[in-house]
């Protein structure tokens, strides 16, 4: 579940990709690594910080 | 040798026909010209006509369209072609659809629905190919020859603002003339030559990313919904759009990969392993033929006022928006439906010429409201960095598993926009906890229309006409004189305004019976509640206790701005 409104999550969305796109490919995983660790710290528990980090690597494979 | 076939649909042709002309001038002079005669023309010309105003409609063709153009007309482009007496071709023609799915690679990432319930009349979409939405419209407009005065192969070739009107000169293959009009509406297009000859140019943003669109002819059993695939097995790295039309017509647009040279990929024989390529992994095995094929770049523009003294601006002349999102045709005939009822006040002095301004301030809005939606599909469609790539892949692959990030991948179809920041819209009555604020559209409800002994299943948009509505909300139909008064009075002076009463209780008046109890809570009404709607089904102003001095000042602010 979220509590962001559905035009929330579109408006933050498309801010993440203006800022990748003014910073350049060689900045965006700096940025996204960024965002990922700040997101983490807000996460409600540790389980749900774990459960984060293993959601975003599903169905990647190494590579 | 790829297979081909025509549409399913053959045009009237229309020969050029000259005015009675005095000196290579037209010797009569109009209230109104319309230019161009595309679903915008149309709706000008069909919503003047509404109010009795005369219209010559300019056209520079010798018949309706050609090819695949807008597709998709939306509920609310519905609500304003039922005003205009043309809803039920739509509906025998159209197919009707509530929603669709995106696949990414080989997976169903997103089934949507848009907006439906039981109080809706219409479906939220119909598809059916442009041809047929201007042949219908035509239609319509053919039944009064004396309000609708349509020259075909009439083609404008200049058009010289003036102090009190606008002079044209058009060219037509039985020879050029010159015409006067009060007002020109320019609904001439995305190459609009008015806008052009205003010196007017549009502004906003061009997307590189470029679309083959395909007409195929094929038949399938298939349902109507809007098929979206992102980087899918038969054309990797591209987005592909289908979508059903009447006729066993099919509508493919696929994304070209970034280095293909756009005028080979829309030959035939580039075109057709595409679109096996997509039948095969859609499972679609009956034989197809291939209808037509064109190129589409996706523009996001407008101007930033669409008066320019006597002339008015509309749909693509006006604004072009990106047809992911369907808000093309649809915005333009929202437009002419914004533009008609004022228009046709200012030409029958009801109404101050500043009137007209709010058209373009609400139009000019909403415009930028449907930008910004169709900006965001066209982003997510064909993305413009690296970045949108990147961020694209990852909704796309999480929404297999993430309900949550589904609506993402929405396509954001269009909806009815609300004028809020308008300059006509009444204060707001704070008592009100629901129910459709001034500057938003009315809000559909079934109900029973009662006329003395007569009960007729309804709908209130049924019952609400090209004119003001003083919609009284009420237990059995009774009316305060003061209201009852005052719609008189208006419409002694030729104003168009009428009463519709809404009961709780079945009554002898022209009323509309809350039969199913759902109207009061939906406008959050009380016996005694006002709402006071505009031609266009926009609230003008309300007041939950009706208070006649100020729904009369607020129709007076409304017709003489200042």
């Amino acid at each position: 579940m979220r509590t962001l409104s559905d035009a929330d999550l579109d408006a933050a969305y498309t801010h993440l990709c203006h800022t990748l796109t003014r910073l350049g490919p060689a900045q965006s995983e700096a940025v996204l690594a960024r965002l990922a660790l700040l997101a983490l710290s807000r996460s409600a528990s540790a389980a749900d910080a774990l459960r984060l980090v293993d959601d975003a690597a599903q169905d990647l494979t190494p590579g | 040798m790829v297979q081909t076939a025509p549409y399913p649909f053959e045009a009237r042709r229309y020969p050029a026909r000259l005015p009675a002309l005095q000196g290579g001038r037209e010797t009569r002079r109009h209230p109104v010209v319309v230019v161009g005669g595309g679903p915008v023309g149309w709706c000008t010309a069909l919503g003047l006509a509404n109010f009795g105003v005369p219209v010559v409609l300019l056209e520079a063709d010798d018949s309706v369209c050609f090819g695949s153009r807008a597709i998709c007309i939306s509920r609310r482009s519905l609500q304003i072609i039922q005003r205009l007496g043309a809803l039920p071709g739509f509906l025998a023609t159209g197919l009707p659809w509530e929603g669709g799915r995106s696949f990414w690679r080989h997976q169903e990432v997103l089934h949507f629905l848009m907006p439906h319930d039981d109080n809706q009349k219409l479906p939220p979409m119909v598809n059916l190919a442009q041809y047929s939405i201007e042949q219908i419209l035509l239609d319509r407009a053919e039944e009064q020859p004396g309000l609708i005065d349509v020259r075909w192969q009439t083609r404008l070739t200049q058009l010289t603002p003036q102090a009190d009107g606008v002079e044209l000169q058009v060219d037509t293959p039985q020879g050029a003339y010159t015409l006067q009009a009060d007002w020109v509406v320019a609904c001439d297009g995305g190459r609009s030559l008015v806008r052009e000859s205003l010196g007017l140019k549009l502004q906003g943003t061009s997307y590189e990313g470029r679309y083959v669109i395909v007409d195929i002819l094929m038949d399938s059993a298939r349902p109507t919904e809007r098929l979206a695939y992102f980087d899918p097995p038969c054309n990797p790295g591209s987005t592909v759009l289908v979508h059903k039309q009447p006729g066993n017509v099919w509508r493919i647009d696929y994304q070209l990969r970034e280095g293909e040279d756009p005028d080979a990929a829309i030959q035939p024989e580039h075109v057709a392993p595409r679109v096996q390529s997509l039948l095969d992994m859609m499972g679609e095995t009956a034989p197809w033929k291939m209808i037509w094929t064109g190129l589409y770049k996706a523009n996001a523009l407008t101007l930033d006022r669409y008066r320019h003294g006597r002339v008015l601006l509309a749909g693509d002349a006006a604004h072009l928006v990106p047809i992911f999102g369907v808000r093309g045709a649809n915005s333009g005939i929202d437009d002419a439906d914004n533009l008609a009822w004022k228009l046709a006040l200012v030409v029958k002095a009801q109404a101050s010429e500043a009137l007209l301004d709010s058209y373009s301030s609400e139009r000019v809005a909403a415009a930028h409201e449907n930008l910004s939606y169709g900006t965001k599909s066209t982003e997510f469609m064909a993305p413009p960095s690296f970045a949108f790539e990147r961020m694209r892949e990852a909704a796309l692959s999480l929404a297999v598993r993430h309900p949550e990030v589904r609506s993402l991948i929405n396509p954001r179809q269009t909806s009815a926009i609300t004028y809020t920041q308008s300059p006509l819209n009444a204060p707001d009555d704070a008592r009100f906890s629901a129910g459709p604020v001034p500057g938003q559209v009315l809000a559909e409800v079934p109900v029973t229309a009662c006329e003395g002994d007569s009960r007729r299943e309804s709908f209130l948009s049924d019952l609400i006409g090209a004119h003001f509505t003083a919609l009284h909300f009420s237990a059995g139909g009774d009316v305060p004189a003061e209201l009852q008064a005052w719609v008189v009075a208006q419409a002694q002076q030729g104003l168009p305004l009428q009463l519709l009463r809404v009961t709780q209780k079945a009554c002898s008046a022209h009323a509309a019976w809350d039969h199913t109890g759902r109207a009061f809570p939906l406008y959050g009404a009380a016996p005694g509640t006002l709402v006071l709607l505009r031609p266009d089904g926009h609230v003008l102003g309300r007041w939950h206790q009706a208070d006649m001095p100020a729904a009369a000042r607020a129709l007076q602010a409304a017709l003489h701005p200042n």
